[in-house]
C-alpha cells in the first residue's frame, strides 16, 4: 500500500517534469501529494532531469529514482497533475482514484499536426510584424514558419538529434527568407522575416527557467537548463551563419 | 528593430501579440479554455515593452518593466482559473524573449564584428536576466493565504 503511494507520487512528479513543469513545482506537488496520502518520512530531491525519493513504512524503507531525459512541453498535463494534487489535498479522491486520474492526465491528447503547422506559421508571421516587418516580410515569415514546422515534424519522426534539428530548422528558415528576396524586390528586409520565423525555435523557455532556477538558488537545475538554452541558441546561430555563408559563396548574396 | 511607434500601431501590435502568444499556447499544448488568458498575458507584456522603449528605456530595462504586469496578469489568471502559473507565464513571456538578440549576436559573429557581437551578446543575456528578475519579483510578493493553502496541511480521509 505504502509503496503504491510512493510510486504514484513519484510518477506524478515525473509527469510534471517531462511536460515542462518547473523543478520547484514538481517538488511542492510531490510533497503535498505524499502528505495527503499519508506517506511517512517522505524525502525527495528533484533536478531538471531526475527525481530521487524515499519513504518509510512498516515493511521498511523504500526508494524511487526516475530519469527524465527529454522534455516535451505539454502544459495541459502539468495542469491536470496540479489539479490532481489539489483534489488529493482536499480529500476528494483516494489512491486508486488518483492513479486513474494520473493515467488520464498522461494520456491527454496533443493538438493535431495541422493545428501545430498553422500555429507555427501564424506565430512566425505575427513576430515578423512585431519585429518591424511589413507585408513582404510577414508573408515570407509565414511560409518560413510553415516549412520549419514541417521539418521539425519530419525530423522528430526520423529520430534526428536535437542539435541537428535546430541547426537545420534555422538554416531552412534563413534560406527561404533569403530566397524570397528577388520576389519582393527592393524594400524587402530579410532579417525581419528571419527573426520572425526564428522566434518559434528560440530557447526562450529554457533561458527564462534557467534564470528562475538560479534565482531560487537551485544552481544545478539552473545550470542544466542554461546549458540547454546556450546550446540551442548556438545551434540557431550556426544554422543562420552557415546559410548566409553558403548563399554568399555560391550565389553572391551580400552578407 | 521594431515598428515605428504610433497609437493605432499599438492596437495592431496588441492584436498581433495576442495571436502570437496563442500560437505558442498551441505549441505548448495549453488547453483551449486558457488561450485568451495566455494571449492577454503576452500582449500586455509586449505593449508595456513597446511603450517603455518609446519612452527611451533600453531593451533590458524595458523588458524588466514589462515583465512586472505580465507576471501580475499570469498570477491573476492562475488564481482565477486555479491553474499553475506556468501555463500563462511560459506562453506569455515569448514576445519578450530576446530572439532578435540571438539572431544579431550570430549575425555579427559571422561578419567578424567582434565589438558589436560582444555588445549584442551581453544585451541578450541582460534581457534574459531582466525577464527572469521581473518574474521573480512579482512571484515572490506574498498573497493573503487562502483556504486551499491550509487544506494542504494534512490528509483528510473521506468527505
Amino acid at each position: 500500500m505504502r509503496d503504491r503511494a510512493l510510486e504514484l507520487v513519484v510518477e506524478a512528479g515525473k509527469t510534471m517534469l517531462e511536460n515542462g513543469g518547473e523543478v520547484f513545482r514538481a517538488q511542492d506537488t510531490m510533497e503535498i501529494m505524499a502528505r495527503s496520502l499519508g506517506v511517512e518520512g517522505f524525502h525527495v530531491y528533484v533536478l531538471t532531469n531526475g527525481i530521487f525519493a524515499s519513504a518509510e513504512s512498516a515493511a521498511g524503507e523504500s526508494s524511487a529514482v526516475r530519469h527524465i531525459p527529454r522534455v516535451r512541453i505539454h502544459l495541459g498535463r502539468v495542469e491536470a497533475v496540479n489539479a490532481l494534487s489539489r483534489r488529493l489535498a482536499a480529500g476528494q479522491t483516494d489512491l486508486p482514484g488518483a492513479e486513474a486520474a494520473l493515467a488520464e492526465a498522461r494520456a491527454l491528447p496533443e493538438y493535431g499536426p495541422r493545428m501545430a503547422w498553422l500555429a507555427g506559421a501564424v506565430g512566425s508571421a505575427c513576430f515578423g510584424y512585431l519585429f518591424g516587418g511589413a507585408a513582404p516580410e510577414i508573408v515570407t515569415a509565414f511560409f518560413a514558419g510553415l516549412a520549419e514546422m514541417l521539418l521539425l515534424r519530419l525530423f522528430a519522426r526520423g529520430g534526428v538529434s536535437k542539435v541537428f534539428t535546430d541547426i537545420a530548422g534555422a538554416a531552412v528558415c534563413t534560406a527561404l527568407c533569403l530566397a524570397a528576396a528577388p520576389l519582393w524586390g527592393a524594400g524587402y528586409r530579410a532579417p525581419r522575416a528571419i527573426i520572425g520565423a526564428l522566434m518559434v525555435l528560440t530557447p526562450g523557455v529554457s533561458l527564462t527557467m534557467a534564470i528562475r532556477d538560479l534565482i531560487n538558488a537551485d544552481y544545478l537545475s539552473g545550470t542544466i537548463r542554461l546549458f540547454d538554452a546556450l546550446l540551442v541558441a548556438g545551434c540557431l546561430a550556426c544554422g543562420v551563419a552557415l546559410t548566409y555563408i553558403a548563399a554568399n559563396t555560391l550565389l553572391g548574396v551580400p552578407l | 528593430m521594431m515598428q515605428p511607434f504610433s497609437l493605432p500601431g499599438c492596437v495592431w501590435q496588441f492584436g498581433a501579440a495576442i495571436v502570437a502568444t496563442i500560437c505558442f499556447a498551441v505549441a505548448f499544448q495549453t488547453p483551449r479554455r486558457h488561450f485568451l488568458s495566455c494571449g492577454l498575458t503576452g500582449a500586455v507584456g509586449w505593449i508595456v515593452y513597446v511603450l517603455g522603449t518609446a519612452a527611451g528605456l533600453s531593451a533590458p530595462v524595458a523588458t524588466l518593466v514589462a515583465a512586472l504586469p505580465l507576471t501580475g496578469f499570469a498570477r491573476f489568471f492562475a488564481i482565477a482559473h486555479k491553474a499553475p502559473i506556468t501555463l500563462f507565464l511560459l506562453c506569455g513571456i515569448f514576445p519578450l524573449v530576446p530572439g532578435a538578440g540571438i539572431y544579431y549576436t550570430a549575425y555579427y559573429l559571422l561578419l567578424n564584428e567582434e565589438q558589436l557581437f560582444a555588445a549584442k551578446g551581453v544585451e541578450t543575456l541582460k534581457t534574459a536576466v531582466a525577464l527572469a528578475l521581473g518574474i521573480a519579483i512579482v512571484c515572490s510578493i506574498p498573497l493573503p493565504r487562502t483556504v486551499s493553502r491550509h487544506q494542504y496541511r494534512g490528509p483528510k480521509q473521506t468527505r
